[in-house]
């Protein structure tokens, strides 16, 4: 009793004031990244809901002109296209993050095999990730060039159809040759991280399931993708989130056309910002995308990381 | 601790920097001396550009003034003009501004009114600019916001040899007619000539700009104003899009895609006239520095193109039932209103768009002569310049015919309305519209966006902006 009562007097007698120095000196040195970092997150986003409610369009003054509550947003709601702008951005997220992470863990796979030369492949796959999205836009134009491109080339000599305005001009392949830009420039970037968590994966339990019969199909499914979850789970939501701000593959291939068809959301507030200059109505877009994008990361952390964490 | 094993240790390698730096410290001088005469200058990557930056080492020989030449490409520069003019730090003396934001950047006094330099300034000469570029491009509400660097009309260009092949004649300009256009193409569509099948024409279909661009020009040809009165009169923004003259006007621009390289939807400026250069078009009409960009086969590369000895030029057809009515566009250098060095940006602007300077610019044959933009009636009588550049009668008379603020009137919220009627006008090429339905949508949206920008109706002063006013404009600055 004696030796708890010692015990128990020790807890409670106050720390010193050098202690409390030293437990509070990482505090302070940390201090001003975090306050700078809430700064620099925070200042943006609460601006932009200000600037939400009010009347600023620089085409017709550089100051707010009044505050109209939910103006904007019902402005940007009801604009001609947003319903298809949103369902084309949603397709091609969730489009493209499906087969970014699929073809990035098929890539994963082939880089784990030890062959010669491999690691000069894993250096080669990784350039495209560097290329910034504007050049690989003005790239894939002129490999979609209908009169001398490499892919339409490639298309004829597999004997396959190709729309007469060409990969870009026409409704029905404009978006999709938008995304697979995307998926070139990606993909790599997921096998990356899927190869770096498939080095987790323990080569003893992989011989275990191989000599209880597993077959290839059954190790991936119950062993391979359950031990790499977080990262697959990492990488998509980031993915995801990042086709759904896709806009300048959209600005430099299409302007998203023809017509609307390949419009999405991010390039609707492009032209609403940068073009018009409607500061007001691109900042409520802004939130209006930030919901939509938070909603869907949600229910994708409920699902993914249910039994995780 | 020392290291005495003679190899470089991190914390010796920082040291070592870090001391190399402190001792450099001193001998380190700003860029640019503080008595040294500089001018930024920041312009747009238009082909002017190209030629400027030749000449620039004239006008700093002459005045003793650095030139810092910086180019952007279209929506960088305006991101990058509007950004800094709301900050109040310009990053340029002298910036290139498009007609289309003349109003919104001097009504913000983003940039300054020019008449004061103006008006004291001798050696200007402004009589030798064409008054009907410096109405379109360069005056607003009354005032000079800029002037022009690089001045663009739009003619027609058609193949010489195929028009002799399928024994066509051009007509002469009082019988060329937008129908006689539309025959001609039918005909010389499908022809082959030097190997090639050829299609009748290529447009502009890439939304939003340069559809605009290229189909109002025929629209304007075909009598369509956008908006009730303006910029004439007491100023009305009531839209008249959705027009018996534009359905028609948007009808032809339909067949005249039918008679395009179906890729033309999705065709730029550049991607239009190149298609052009490449040799399996018959004729099309566009902005006048194709006249000398279509004869190389690329931007800048100083090749030829395979048909440029083959070009004709050819004024604009005409709607019998309209006066004729031209586009104008092009470039102007103006002065942002809080830039530190206005005075050299003056002198700069004087030069740069001074008969001289054009001249120097024109002359510059790095890529091939590619430059004859000129906003100055004298430059187009000289008889060097049209030994280069023979087409510079049919230009001046198509400038002289032009009207910039008809055919896309520089209102407050144009590049909305424009965003707007690209995105309608391309889909009707796309086959989603029809003429009618595309232009009475296009008229509800114009509608939508000028009563919440609460330009319908319009309560602030109006001005009557006539060519004569700028005429009596350039008069009072004499």
């Amino acid at each position: 009793m004696a030796a708890v009562a010692y015990a128990d007097g020790a807890r409670t007698t106050p720390p010193s004031r050098e202690k409390r120095r030293r437990q509070r000196l990482p505090l302070i040195l940390i201090a001003p990244s975090i306050i700078l970092l809430t700064a620099l997150v925070a200042f943006p986003l609460v601006f932009s809901l200000r600037n939400s409610f009010y009347f600023w369009n620089l085409q017709m003054s550089p100051k707010p002109l009044g505050f109209i509550g939910l103006g904007n947003y019902r402005a940007a709601i009801e604009q001609s296209d947003f319903v298809e702008a949103l369902r084309h951005t949603l397709t091609i997220a969730v489009v493209g993050t499906a087969i970014e992470v699929a073809l990035g863990l098929a890539i994963a796979h082939l880089l784990a095999v030890r062959l010669v030369g491999m690691n000069f492949c894993r250096a080669l796959l990784i350039m495209p990730t560097t290329i910034a999205p504007i050049v690989t836009g003005f790239l894939f134009r002129y490999m979609y060039d209908a009169q001398g491109g490499l892919i339409p080339w490639l298309i004829r000599t597999a004997h396959l159809p190709l729309p007469a305005q060409g990969l870009l001009g026409n409704e029905h392949t404009a978006l999709w040759a938008v995304l697979a830009a995307d998926i070139w420039q990606w993909t790599p970037f997921c096998a990356i991280v899927l190869f770096a968590g498939l080095l987790s994966v323990p080569d003893e339990i992989v011989e275990a399931a191989r000599i209880d019969g597993a077959g290839g199909w059954t190790i991936l499914r119950r062993i391979t993708i359950p031990m790499i979850r977080k990262p697959m789970a990492f990488v998509a939501a980031l993915r995801l989130m990042q086709i759904f701000n896709l806009f300048d593959l959209v600005l430099v291939l299409t302007r998203g056309g023809p017509g609307s068809a390949s419009r999405t959301l991010s390039y609707n507030l492009y032209q609403q910002g940068l073009v018009d200059f409607n500061i007001g109505l691109s900042s409520a877009s802004t939130w209006l995308i930030v919901i939509i994008v938070n909603v869907l990361i949600a229910l994708f952390a409920v699902f993914a990381f249910k039994d995780i964490v | 601790m020392a290291d005495h094993s003679g190899t470089v240790t991190r914390r010796t390698a920082m040291k070592a920097g870090l001391a190399t730096a402190l001792a450099a410290a001193p001998l380190a001088r700003p860029a640019i001396a503080a008595s040294k005469k500089v001018v930024r200058v920041l312009v747009v990557a238009d082909p002017f550009y190209y030629a400027l930056r030749e000449v620039t080492g004239q006008f700093e020989a002459e005045t003793g003034i650095t030139v810092e030449l910086e180019n952007l490409a279209y929506d960088a520069l305006q991101a990058r003009l509007v950004s800094s003019s709301i900050a109040r730090k310009p990053d340029a003396d002298v910036v290139t501004v498009d007609q289309m934001w003349t109003g919104q950047y001097l009504d913000s006094n983003w940039i300054m009114p020019l008449d004061a330099m103006m008006k004291g300034d001798k050696d200007l000469d402004l009589a030798d600019f064409i008054p009907e570029v410096l109405y379109s491009l360069n005056t607003w509400r009354g005032h000079f916001a800029t002037l022009p660097i690089a001045s663009y009309g739009q003619g027609v260009m058609y193949r010489k040899d195929a028009f002799a092949a399928q024994k066509l004649t051009m007509p002469d300009p009082a019988s060329f007619t937008w129908d006689a256009y539309l025959d001609l193409i039918k005909k010389l569509d499908g022809a082959t000539v030097g190997g090639k099948k050829l299609f009748g024409t290529v447009v502009a279909g890439s939304q939003p700009q340069p559809i605009v661009h290229m189909y109002t020009q025929l629209a304007a040809s075909m009598g369509v104003h956008w908006f009730k009165e303006f910029p004439e009169g007491k100023w009305d923004f009531t839209p008249t899009i959705n027009t018996p003259e534009n359905v028609a006007a948007l009808t032809m621009y339909e067949q005249l895609y039918k008679l395009s390289p179906p890729e033309a939807i999705n065709f730029n400026w550049f991607e239009a006239g190149m298609r052009f250069a490449h040799g399996d078009i018959g004729m099309f009409y566009w902005w006048t520095p194709y006249f000398y960009l279509t004869q190389r086969d690329g931007y800048m590369t100083g090749k030829p193109s395979p048909v440029g000895d083959q070009i004709g030029f050819a004024t604009l057809p005409h709607d019998p039932k309209h006066p004729q009515v031209i586009s104008a566009g092009g470039w102007s250098l103006g002065i942002p209103s809080y830039a530190p060095n206005q005075d050299n940006a003056w002198q700069f602007i004087k030069w740069a768009t001074s008969a001289k300077g054009q001249k120097a610019m024109a002359l510059v044959d790095k890529f091939g002569h590619q430059f004859s933009d000129f906003g100055r009636a004298s430059l187009y009588d000289d008889a060097d310049l049209q030994k280069l550049y023979p087409y510079l009668p049919l230009q001046l008379a198509l400038l002289k015919q032009s009207n910039g603020k008809i055919v896309r009137p520089p209102a407050p919220v144009y590049t909305t309305l424009e965003g707007i009627y690209g995105l309608n006008l391309n889909r009707v090429l796309a086959g989603n519209s029809s003429p009618s339905v595309a232009l009475s949508a296009t008229s509800d949206l114009f509608d939508n966006v000028l009563k919440g920008n609460y330009l319908l109706p319009y309560q602030l002063p109006s001005y009557d902006d006539t060519l004569d006013a700028t005429k009596k404009l350039i008069a009072s600055m004499a």
